[in-house]
């Protein structure tokens, strides 16, 4: 009876590993046709916007270097 | 118990996302190069001279980040090509130093665009985002 529920077992597990042995991924398209990505990129406002403070705040002489910095 | 605990870590993991997302965000100009150091010292001992130019109507903050010559034949033309290539190297050393990408920089000429219409006195000449120019 364990002998048959072994035997069972490897038979399927035999079948699924040539299942997905056998098994191709064909990937349809153009070779020719070039492929764009449009990337997004996320810039912090915010945290430009302290920047230019900053700096603008120097060139008018309200502040000292160090706040070019972010010191 | 142990759908709580995998309820909390997904919770704590969204939460530490979004913080240091938060926290992320200064665009601060980390190394004072020699050529930096020159552009803002430049931009500041020319401060008085532009302010000069601005109030005369001379020279007005165009909508993208640097100064332009509104009026030919009054001087100033030379402070405009100072003070627009030191601006210039700022906002590169901005995208440079914070490793943005190179089409970053229009994001920094507009900002610093805002920051100049903000702080334009009354009576200067500055251009909207739209493109029209308007006294302040």
């Amino acid at each position: 009876m364990l002998i048959r529920r072994d035997c069972l077992s490897i038979l399927f597990l035999s079948l699924f590993l040539g299942g997905c042995a056998s098994a191709t991924v064909t990937a349809v398209g153009d070779p020719e046709r070039p492929i764009t990505i449009n990337a997004y990129i996320t810039i912090d406002i915010k945290g430009l916007k302290d920047t230019a403070d900053n700096i603008e705040d120097y060139v008018s002489g309200d502040e000292s270097i160090k706040s070019v910095k972010g010191e | 118990m142990k759908k709580t605990s995998g309820i909390l870590l997904v919770l704590c993991l969204y939460t530490f996302y979004y913080v240091s997302l938060v926290c992320a965000g200064a665009y601060d100009i980390k190394e004072l190069t020699p050529v930096v150091k020159e552009a803002l010292d430049g931009r500041k001992a020319r401060n008085d001279q532009m302010q000069s130019l601005k109030d005369k109507g001379i020279v007005g903050e165009n909508n993208k980040g640097y100064v332009q010559l509104l009026v030919e034949g009054q001087g100033g033309k030379g402070l405009v090509n100072a003070e627009n290539h030191d601006r210039k190297v700022i906002y590169e050393a901005i995208v440079e130093q914070n490793n943005l990408d190179a089409e970053a920089i229009k994001a920094v000429e507009k900002v610093f665009a805002q920051e100049r219409r903000d702080r334009a006195k009354p009576g200067e000449k500055i251009q909207e985002e739209a493109g029209n120019w308007i006294t302040k």
